[in-house]
C-alpha cells in the first residue's frame, strides 16, 4: 500500500475525527480567501479609500491574519497528532521509519489542505461577495457588481501559495515532533501522566497582587490632573500597567489558580462532595499542561475584547456627541438679508415637508470683568498646541434670549431636556458647558456681564450640556433672560446670526446639505446633524468593518482553541469516567461535572479577558476621548453589546463543547 | 447464610454475534462467600461480571441482588445501586490519574454524602490493614502496580459493599503483589464478610476463593468446592482440573 492510498484509507475509515480538522482549517482558508480577495478589490478599495488608508490597513491586517491562520492551523494540527500518536507508534511497531510516517502525515496534511482548499475558494468567494453588498449598502456606494469576479485569480494564488507554505510549515513542525519523541514516548503517549503542580505561595501571591496593582493604577486615572497617569507621562504608566498585568495574568493563572484551588480544598466539607472531589483535583492536574494555552486565550480575549468594545466605543461617541456638536438638522450663519430668502427657497426645492422651521438667532457677545472665568469664555481664542483652530474667535459670552433657546430645543425635538428649565428671572441666566463639569460647576457663580459700559452681575442659576446652537457657532452660550436679552440687543450689534433648520422631512437629505454647502461656499459654520452623522459613518466605517473583521475571527480562533481544548481533555480522561460509572455516578452527575470542568476553562479566559477589557476601556475612554457627553450607561450601550454578543460566541462554543464532550463519555 | 445474588438462566447474546455469551447460566451466591470463576479467553467470565454489576444487560434470564430484581433498573437506579451496594477491583487498577489515592478512595465515600470527619477516620484505619498508609497522600503515577491495586481494592472494600467484583486483580502484577492482594481480598472475607465474586484465570488466585465456578462456551460446566481442604491442596485440585479441560479442548 503507499501513502496516497494509506492516507486515503486513514482519511475515509476516520471521517468524523477528521470532519472537525477539515471544517477548521476550510473556515480558517475561507476567511483568509475572503479578506485577501477584498484586499485585492480595487474597485471597492477606490470607492471607500481615496487616500490609500483602506489599502494600508489591509496590509497591516493581511499580516495578523497570516500570522493567526498559521498559530490556529499549527494548534489544529498539533491536537489532531496528538490524539493520533498511539496509532503512530503502532506504525513505527510494525517497522515503519520515521520519515515514512513524516511522508504519511504530510500526504494527509496535502489532501486535508486542498479539501479545505476548494472549500474555502468556494464559501470564501460567497463571503466575499456577501462583504461587497454589506459595504455598499452601508455607505451607499454604486458598484457594478459584474466586475467583482467571485474568483479573484490574483487571490486563489496568494491563497494556494499560502497553504502550501502552511502545509511545509506543518510538515516541519511534524517531524520535530516525530523525530524528537521515541518509541516508547510514542506509543505510551496517551498514557503519559501530567507532570504533578507544585504550589508556590510567592509566584501565586504575586501574581495576584500584579493584577490588582495594575487595576487600581488603571483606576486612578479617575482622579483626573492628580493622577499617576498625568505626573508621570500617560506612555510610561501606560506601558507599566500593561506589563504588570501581563505579568500578573501569566502567574494569577499559572500559580495563583491552582494554588487557590489547592488551598480550597482544605475546606473539607465543601471539597467532600460528589462533584468536586473529581473537578478541584482534574483542574489542578490539567493546568500544567494547559495553563500555557489559557494564559495565551486569556490575552487574545482581553485584546479582543479590548478591540471590540473601544471599537464601539469609538464609533458610536462621535456620533451619540453629534448631538451637542450640531444639535439642528441644518445651521449655518446668515451673512446677510437676502441669504435668509434664498436659503429657504434651496430648503423648498430639496423638501417639500410642511414641518420644517426656520429660526434665525442673533447672538450678541459679551464680555465679563470677573476674576475667575469658563473655559468656554476665552475657548478658541489662540491656537492650542495642535494647532487645529482654522479661525480664531474673540473672548465673551455668547449670550441668547431665554425665548430663542426654548424655541429652538422645540424645534430640535428635545421636550425632555426643556422639562428641566424654568423662566428665568432678569439677573439669572443659564450657562452651557462644553464638557460636563469634573467637580464643582458654574451653578451660584456671577459674573459681572459689561453691557454699554456698565456692569450687570447675572448668577448662573444652572449648567447644562444642552446646547441649542453648534460649538462651531458658538462656544460659551449663555443664555440669559429675555429682558436682558433685549438690553443688549439694544446697545450692541449681533456678533452673528444663527439660522436653525430642523424637520423631520429634510432629516438625512444629503442632497440639500450639499446644495447649502454650495451656495453657501463651503462654509465652515454651515452644520448637519445627519451630514455629521453620515460623515463619521463613512470615514470609520471601513476601519471598523475590518477590525470588526478581525475581531469575529479571534472570538472564534478563542472559542475553537477552548473547544479543542475541553474535547482533548475529555477524550484522555474517557477511562476516567467509565471508572466513574461503575462507581455509581449517574450520568446526570457525570454532565455536571463535565459542564463544570467546561466552565472553568471557558470561564478563566472570558472574565480575566473581561475585566481587562473593562479597565482597558476606562483608560482609554478617560484620557484619549474627548468627553462631550455627561457619563451615562447609555454611553456604554455598544460596549456592553460587544461584551454581550461575544458572551453569546462563548456560550455557543460552550453548549457545543459541553454536547459534544457528554456524547464522548456517555456513548455506548 | 441467606442468599445475598441469584441468577436464573441467564442469557447475553451480542448483536454481532452468532452464539450466545452466556447461555442460561443459573447459581446464587450466598453472604459471606469468595467465589472465583474461572475459564479460558472467551468463555463469558467477564460478560457475566458486567451483567450481574449493572454495567451490561442480559438478552434474557433474571438477576437478584439483596432482594432486588437488577433487569428492572433504569440507568440512573442501577448508577444508585452501584453506589449503595457493589464495588469493583479491575486488572488495570482504574485508578484516577488527577486524583491523590486519599481522594481516589474518598470517591465512593463522597457519593454516599458522608461526613469529612467520617470519611477520613474510615479510609487511615483500613489504610494501614492495606499497607498503603504512606502512599494516602501521593498520586497513582508514583505507585508501584501492587500498591496501586491495594488501593483500588481499599476504594472497592471501604464503603462496605454488599459483594465486591475483582476482575483479573492479579493480572497485571508480580506473584508477591499479588500474594499480598490476594491475602488481603481474603482477609476482608473472613473478618468483615466481604462477599468476593472473583474472575480469574489464575489457579493460584482462585485457590484463595471457598467456591470455583468454571466456564466454557458461556455455560458453567463445573463446581469445585474447597471446603475443609486447605489452600494448596485445594490450588491443586483446580490445577488439576483447569488442565483436564485444556487437555479436552
Amino acid at each position: 500500500m503507499n501513502h496516497l492510498s494509506m492516507a486515503l484509507k486513514n482519511l475515509k475509515n476516520n471521517f468524523s475525527f477528521y470532519a472537525l480538522y477539515l471544517l477548521s482549517i476550510s473556515f480558517v482558508i475561507t476567511i483568509f480567501f475572503a479578506f485577501t480577495s477584498f484586499s485585492m478589490n480595487k474597485i471597492m478599495l477606490e470607492k471607500i479609500s481615496g487616500d490609500g488608508r483602506v489599502e494600508t490597513m489591509c496590509s497591516t491586517i493581511s499580516v495578523f491574519l497570516m500570522a493567526f491562520v498559521i498559530f490556529y492551523m499549527s494548534y489544529s494540527n498539533r491536537f489532531f497528532l496528538r490524539r493520533r500518536t498511539k496509532e503512530l507508534g503502532i506504525y513505527a511497531l510494525l517497522g515503519y521509519r520515521k520519515s515514512t510516517i513524516l511522508s504519511l502525515l504530510t500526504v494527509e496534511n496535502l489532501l486535508s489542505c486542498f479539501g479545505a482548499f476548494v472549500t474555502g475558494i468556494l464559501l470564501g468567494g460567497l463571503f466575499h461577495k456577501g462583504i461587497v453588498f454589506g459595504i455598499t449598502e452601508l455607505l451607499d456606494l454604486t458598484v457594478n457588481n459584474s466586475e467583482i469576479p467571485f474568483f479573484n485569480l490574483n487571490a486563489m494564488i496568494k491563497t494556494a501559495c499560502f497553504v502550501f507554505a502552511i502545509i511545509i510549515i506543518l510538515s516541519l513542525s511534524n517531524s520535530k515532533f516525530l523525530f524528537k519523541s521515541s518509541l516508547m514516548d510514542l506509543v505510551r503517549f496517551e498514557k503519559s501522566a501530567e507532570k504533578q503542580t507544585k504550589f508556590h505561595a510567592v509566584p501565586s501571591i504575586t501574581g495576584f497582587v500584579s493584577v490588582i496593582l495594575g487595576y487600581c493604577i488603571a483606576l486612578d486615572i479617575l482622579r483626573g490632573e492628580k493622577s499617576v497617569w498625568f505626573s508621570a507621562g500617560f506612555y510610561a504608566v501606560g506601558m507599566f500597567t500593561f506589563t504588570l498585568i501581563l505579568f500578573g495574568t501569566v502567574l494569577f493563572i499559572a500559580s495563583f489558580l491552582p494554588y487557590a484551588v489547592q488551598t480550597g480544598k482544605k475546606n473539607k466539607k465543601k471539597f467532600y462532595t460528589e462533584t468536586r472531589i473529581i473537578t478541584s483535583p482534574g483542574f489542578i492536574y490539567r493546568m500544567r499542561s494547559n495553563s500555557k494555552t489559557l494564559i495565551m486565550l486569556t490575552l487574545l480575549s482581553a485584546a479582543t475584547l479590548t478591540v471590540s468594545s473601544v471599537m464601539a466605543l469609538t464609533l458610536y461617541y462621535p456620533i451619540a456627541a453629534i448631538s451637542r456638536i450640531a444639535p439642528s438638522e441644518i445651521e449655518c450663519h446668515i451673512e446677510n438679508e437676502s441669504d435668509l430668502s434664498a436659503i429657504m427657497e434651496i430648503v423648498n426645492k430639496y423638501s417639500s415637508g410642511d414641518d420644517i422651521t426656520f429660526l434665525q438667532t442673533n447672538i450678541y457677545k459679551v464680555t465679563s470683568t470677573a476674576r475667575q472665568l469658563p473655559m468656554e469664555y476665552s475657548a478658541g481664542t489662540f491656537k492650542g498646541d495642535a494647532g487645529n483652530e482654522k479661525i480664531l474667535r474673540n473672548a465673551g459670552f455668547e449670550c441668547i434670549s431665554y425665548s430663542d433657546y426654548t424655541a429652538i430645543l422645540k424645534a430640535q425635538g428635545r421636550q425632555k431636556a426643556l422639562e428641566q428649565f424654568t423662566a428665568l428671572n432678569n439677573n439669572e441666566c443659564i450657562f452651557v458647558r462644553y464638557q460636563p463639569a469634573s467637580g464643582k460647576d458654574e451653578t451660584g457663580s456671577t459674573y459681572p456681564l459689561l453691557i454699554n459700559n456698565t456692569e450687570i452681575p447675572v448668577t448662573v442659576t444652572m449648567t447644562t450640556l444642552d446646547n441649542p446652537i453648534s460649538f462651531a457657532n458658538s462656544v460659551g452660550t449663555l443664555i440669559v433672560s429675555d429682558s436682558l436679552y433685549k438690553m443688549i440687543s439694544e446697545n450692541a450689534a449681533p456678533e452673528t446670526k444663527v439660522l436653525s433648520i430642523n424637520g423631520s422631512s429634510i432629516t438625512g437629505n444629503e442632497e440639500l446639505f450639499q446644495a447649502l454647502s454650495a451656495y453657501l461656499d463651503k462654509s465652515p459654520y454651515l452644520q448637519g446633524n445627519s451630514h455629521r452623522i453620515h460623515e463619521v459613518v463613512s470615514l470609520n466605517s471601513s476601519t471598523f468593518l475590518l477590525i470588526g473583521f478581525l475581531v469575529v475571527l479571534f472570538f472564534i480562533a478563542t472559542g475553537s482553541i477552548l473547544y479543542f481544548n475541553n474535547i482533548s481533555a475529555i477524550a484522555d480522561s474517557k477511562s476516567d469516567y467509565d471508572i466513574l460509572t461503575k462507581m455509581g455516578y449517574t450520568n446526570r452527575t457525570i454532565k455536571k461535572i463535565i459542564r463544570k470542568q467546561a466552565i472553568t476553562f471557558f470561564s478563566i479566559p472570558f472574565l480575566s479577558g473581561l475585566t481587562d477589557c473593562i479597565f482597558a476601556t476606562l483608560v482609554y475612554k478617560t484620557a484619549l476621548m474627548q468627553n462631550l457627553l455627561a457619563d451615562s450607561i447609555v454611553l456604554y450601550a455598544p460596549t456592553i453589546l460587544a461584551i454581550a454578543l461575544t458572551l453569546i460566541i462563548y456560550m455557543i462554543y460552550y453548549c457545543m463543547t459541553v454536547h459534544t464532550c457528554c456524547k464522548m463519555v456517555l456513548e455506548k | 447464610m441467606a442468599t445475598l445474588l441469584e441468577a436464573k438462566n441467564v442469557t447475553k447474546i451480542y448483536a454481532k454475534s452468532q452464539r450466545p455469551s452466556l447461555n442460561k447460566v443459573s447459581f446464587s451466591v450466598t453472604d459471606g462467600e469468595f467465589i472465583a470463576i474461572m475459564g479460558a479467553s472467551g468463555s463469558g467470565k467477564t460478560t457475566l461480571l458486567n451483567v450481574l454489576s449493572t454495567i451490561d444487560t442480559p438478552t434474557s434470564g433474571s438477576i437478584t441482588l439483596n432482594g432486588i430484581n437488577l433487569k428492572n433498573l433504569t440507568d440512573s437506579k442501577a448508577a444508585d445501586f452501584r453506589r449503595d451496594n457493589l464495588g469493583f477491583i479491575f486488572q488495570e487498577y482504574l485508578l484516577l490519574d488527577s486524583l491523590t489515592i486519599f481522594e481516589n478512595i474518598a470517591v465512593p465515600l463522597t457519593l454516599q454524602k458522608l461526613q469529612p470527619k467520617k470519611i477520613e477516620n474510615m479510609i487511615r484505619s483500613l489504610a494501614e490493614t492495606f499497607g498503603i498508609d504512606a502512599q494516602l497522600d501521593k498520586y497513582p503515577s508514583e505507585l508501584s502496580g501492587g500498591q496501586r491495586q491495594r488501593a483500588s481494592a481499599l476504594r472497592a472494600i471501604v464503603k462496605r459493599p454488599s459483594i465486591l467484583f475483582a476482575d483479573e486483580p492479579t493480572g497485571a502484577l508480580d506473584s508477591s503483589s499479588a500474594t499480598d492482594l490476594l491475602n488481603t481480598l481474603k482477609e476482608s472475607n473472613e473478618s468483615i464478610h466481604t462477599t468476593i465474586l472473583m474472575v480469574t484465570h489464575d489457579a493460584y488466585a482462585a485457590s484463595f476463593a471457598g467456591r470455583i465456578l468454571i466456564f466454557k462456551d458461556g455455560c458453567i460446566i463445573q463446581e469445585l468446592l474447597k471446603q475443609n481442604a486447605d489452600r494448596r491442596a485445594f490450588y491443586e485440585s483446580i490445577a488439576h482440573e483447569i488442565a483436564k479441560l485444556d487437555t479436552e479442548r
